[in-house]
């Protein structure tokens, strides 16, 4: 018989290192001769999406477009320190620091182009490629002009951002205290059908809403989303390393069993955005959240399903049917 | 409209076109002028004493550059992300099976295979430990001078005997999670060269070129300046490739041989040695009132760490200080212990020991709410975190806790889309 379930799992997750573990990142952005912009940081994309996301935030803080920036990352001998891409600290650690560097590019930019406006830098902005009079933004110079006016008088724009999110200690004793500069925090509500004569879980359908502060590009936190769910599940309901004294039992794929495309249900994703003021722009992270509810939510399920409450991890059609065949 | 231009949106990621286009570079596609192939030998016992090591019929093997055993290294033989427990190859003994104890370099992997293969390693088995009970029991040998027991953290926050006398139910549980691999799609690859001047890049799949250099620069006794880490595009990583893999195995032959070195862990070779989710023992009592409100909590967290720290202590530390979920409750207690076993290492992994908490409480919610004859939702949405409300450490934040917002759109979406043919 197939029987259907649904359940909930909920997280918090404290966003970098915490507990006064040094938590600092650096990146230099540089504006070149046509205009066009090279972000240096340390971090490392793994495929997370930080690349895109740090050239969205030096876009955004800059004035330029965003094709218009390029980014160098990862390499000891060209780029300043950003930590590790771990903790879901990178957009919110590395984001404040290319920030930072990009604010001080653009002061420097409009302290140049105040002289060629004849006005006060505060009097101007850049937007959309422009430098521009704020009070009359029909009086402007598009930016790569001035890059070029700049650097062949001999001017450079380039700025190095340092940003710290090094929280105070807790209590040894006690652990109380400010442990993480912010948290971010889900609910996913996963659908399972139980087929309670293989024990075998079919996952229906995922939904999993998020709260990451800000989005920075929605596009890339659906796709860490519905990677995260698709482990999620597979940590739930197949995987598992055997060790027999020691020595692994499963040391293939052909063993090691995770999720197939066949496996991994439709997600659907809703982005909160409740902003964190000292996020850059608002952003926190995303990246360990949406792996953590997933398996939580499908044990919560498949006792929906078939009243069994399974507190061994895997769920596999093993364990599903000797609950079964116990609680008879 | 927008009060940004590109902040919000959906912007083409700078990696796509490369990676669709199957253009992308990865470590295991750099090729090296006279570039070797680098091999460890592993250890075949998870605990055991080294009395001697016979690299003699290795080395004599055709295309064989080098073989390294401990007493090869320029610098110091320990590594580590945040302990210096871990011996690049071997010395008095073997940890785990899967230790490297020797490394080969040689003109093809299959050479190196097979000069693996011709060394003897003679052992003295040590008893050895595969539970966290076995390793803190007081008889247990220590893996590690400094014993078994790496870690114990408190968290003490109210009065949680006060906590469950005003509660009007408890409920109690033992839950047990498992030991899970990363499964990138890429393996952990790394290829190592000196330059004309005597420096040395490492091109690696890595998550933090800067701690890679820290670990390798004093194993190859250089300093940080003439040692460059490169990361290339990476296949995936979720925490297994924040610890060093490949990057002083390449380094250390390259340095020996003075050709560049490539080491690609097999996938087997992924399996066995690379870090694992730690499998967690979870105690867990949660006390509400009648209402529903939550009192008191009390837990005991057990990570098995494997031979080696890794991260772990923090991981199972975070594991401790999320254990009460995104929930306000005033009195909690919660120790863990991180336990040293001959197990794989266990480290970082997405979620950093949370999953492992996640599945504790928010299965004592719902066992919570059928007790109360609440629905899942409504014990979640009473007791949410919320501004001004305190966390388990006590933290309470004027801004940004969107918690309550996820189960709102929650609550609509089971709204909308009911689930057909449910369990009533």
């Amino acid at each position: 018989m197939k029987k259907r379930g649904r359940g909930i799992g909920c997280n918090l997750y404290g966003i970098g290192y915490g507990f006064n573990r040094p938590d600092h990142s650096a990146a230099t952005v540089d504006v070149t001769d046509d205009g066009t912009v090279i972000v240096y940081s340390g971090c490392c994309d793994m495929g997370q999406g930080s690349d895109t996301v740090l050239c969205q935030i030096a876009a955004e803080t800059l004035g330029v477009p965003y094709e218009d920036v390029s980014i160098v990352s990862a390499d000891t001998g060209r780029t300043p320190d950003a930590g590790a891409s771990t903790a879901s600290r990178q957009t919110y650690v590395s984001g404040n620091a290319v920030k930072k560097a990009a604010e001080e590019v653009k002061a420097k930019l409009l302290e140049f182009a105040a002289e060629m406006f004849g006005c006060e830098p505060e009097k101007l902005d850049i937007k959309d490629g422009k430098v521009f009079r704020k009070d009359d933004p029909s009086d402007f110079m598009p930016f790569k002009e001035l890059a070029k006016d700049a650097h062949q008088r001999g001017k450079q724009f380039i700025a190095f951002g340092w940003y710290d999110n090094t929280t105070k200690d807790v209590d040894q004793e006690t652990n109380q205290g400010d442990a993480y500069a912010t948290y971010i925090y889900a609910t996913q509500v996963v659908d399972v059908e139980v087929d309670t004569e293989t024990g075998e879980v079919t996952v229906l359908q995922v939904f999993a809403a998020h709260d990451v502060g800000r989005a920075i590009n929605p596009m890339n936190i659906e796709q860490q989303v519905e990677g995260a769910v698709a482990q999620g599940l597979g940590y739930a309901l197949m995987e598992e390393i055997i060790l027999k004294e020691g020595r692994t039992m499963t040391p293939g794929f052909n063993k090691f069993l995770i999720p197939t495309a066949m496996d991994v249900p439709r997600v659907i994703t809703s982005i909160v955005e409740d902003p964190e003021p000292k996020g850059p722009y608002g952003a926190k992270g995303v990246g360990e959240g949406a792996i953590i509810p997933t398996a939580a939510a499908t044990i919560n399920a498949v006792y929906d399903a078939i009243g069994v409450r399974i507190t061994e991890l895997p769920i596999t059609p093993e364990k599903i049917l000797k609950a079964l065949a116990e609680k008879q | 409209m927008s009060e940004f231009s590109i902040v919000g949106k959906r912007a083409e990621r700078k990696d796509v076109r490369s990676k669709v286009l199957g253009k992308a570079l990865y470590a295991g596609d750099l090729y090296r002028p006279g570039m070797l192939h680098g091999k460890a030998l592993r250890s075949e016992y998870p605990h055991a004493r080294i009395i001697s090591i016979d690299t003699s019929r290795a080395e004599k093997l055709p295309g064989v550059h080098a073989v390294m055993t401990h007493k090869d290294i320029p610098g110091i033989n320990r590594f580590g992300l945040a302990i210096l427990d871990q011996p690049v190859l071997a010395d008095d003994k073997v940890r785990r099976m899967g230790d490297a104890v020797a490394l080969v370099a040689a003109e093809t992997v299959e050479i190196a295979e097979e000069a693996i293969r011709l060394i003897k390693v003679e052992y003295e088995e040590l008893p050895a430990y595969f539970t966290v009970e076995a390793a803190l029991a007081e008889d247990a040998l220590p893996i590690h001078e400094g014993g078994n027991l790496l870690q114990h953290t408190k968290l003490r926050k109210g009065n949680v005997e006060e906590g469950f006398a005003q509660s009007d139910i408890i409920v109690e549980n033992v839950y047990q999670t498992q030991r899970v691999d990363h499964a990138y799609i890429e393996p952990e690859t790394s290829v190592a060269e000196l330059d004309h001047e005597g420096n040395l890049t490492v091109w690696s799949s890595t998550q933090y070129p800067f701690r890679d250099r820290r670990q390798i620069a004093p194993v190859v006794n250089m300093p940080s300046n003439k040692v460059r880490v490169i990361q290339m595009t990476t296949g995936g990583a979720f925490g297994g490739k924040d610890d060093i893999t490949t990057e002083i195995q390449a380094a250390l032959l390259a340095v020996k041989t003075g050709r560049p070195v490539k080491v690609v862990w097999s996938r087997q070779e992924s399996m066995v040695c690379s870090t694992k989710r730690h499998p967690m023992k979870i105690f867990i009592k949660t006390g509400a009132t009648r209402d529903g409100m939550l009192m008191a909590m009390e837990g005991k967290i057990y990570s098995d760490k494997g031979a080696y720290c890794s991260i772990g202590h923090f991981i199972t530390k975070k594991a401790g200080l999320h254990l009460s979920g995104p929930y306000h409750i005033p009195h909690i207690k919660v120790d863990t212990y991180a336990v040293y076993t001959n197990n794989t290492i266990c480290g970082p992994y997405r979620g950093f020991g949370i999953l492992q908490a996640s599945f504790a409480h928010e299965s004592q919610m719902d066992l919570l709410a059928e007790k109360l004859g609440m629905s899942p939702l409504e014990i979640r949405l009473k007791n949410a975190l919320k501004v001004g409300l305190s966390n388990a450490t006590g933290q309470v934040f004027e801004h940004s806790v969107g918690f309550y917002e996820t189960l709102k759109r929650a609550e609509e979406y089971m709204k909308t889309h009911p689930l057909e043919g449910g369990v009533e």
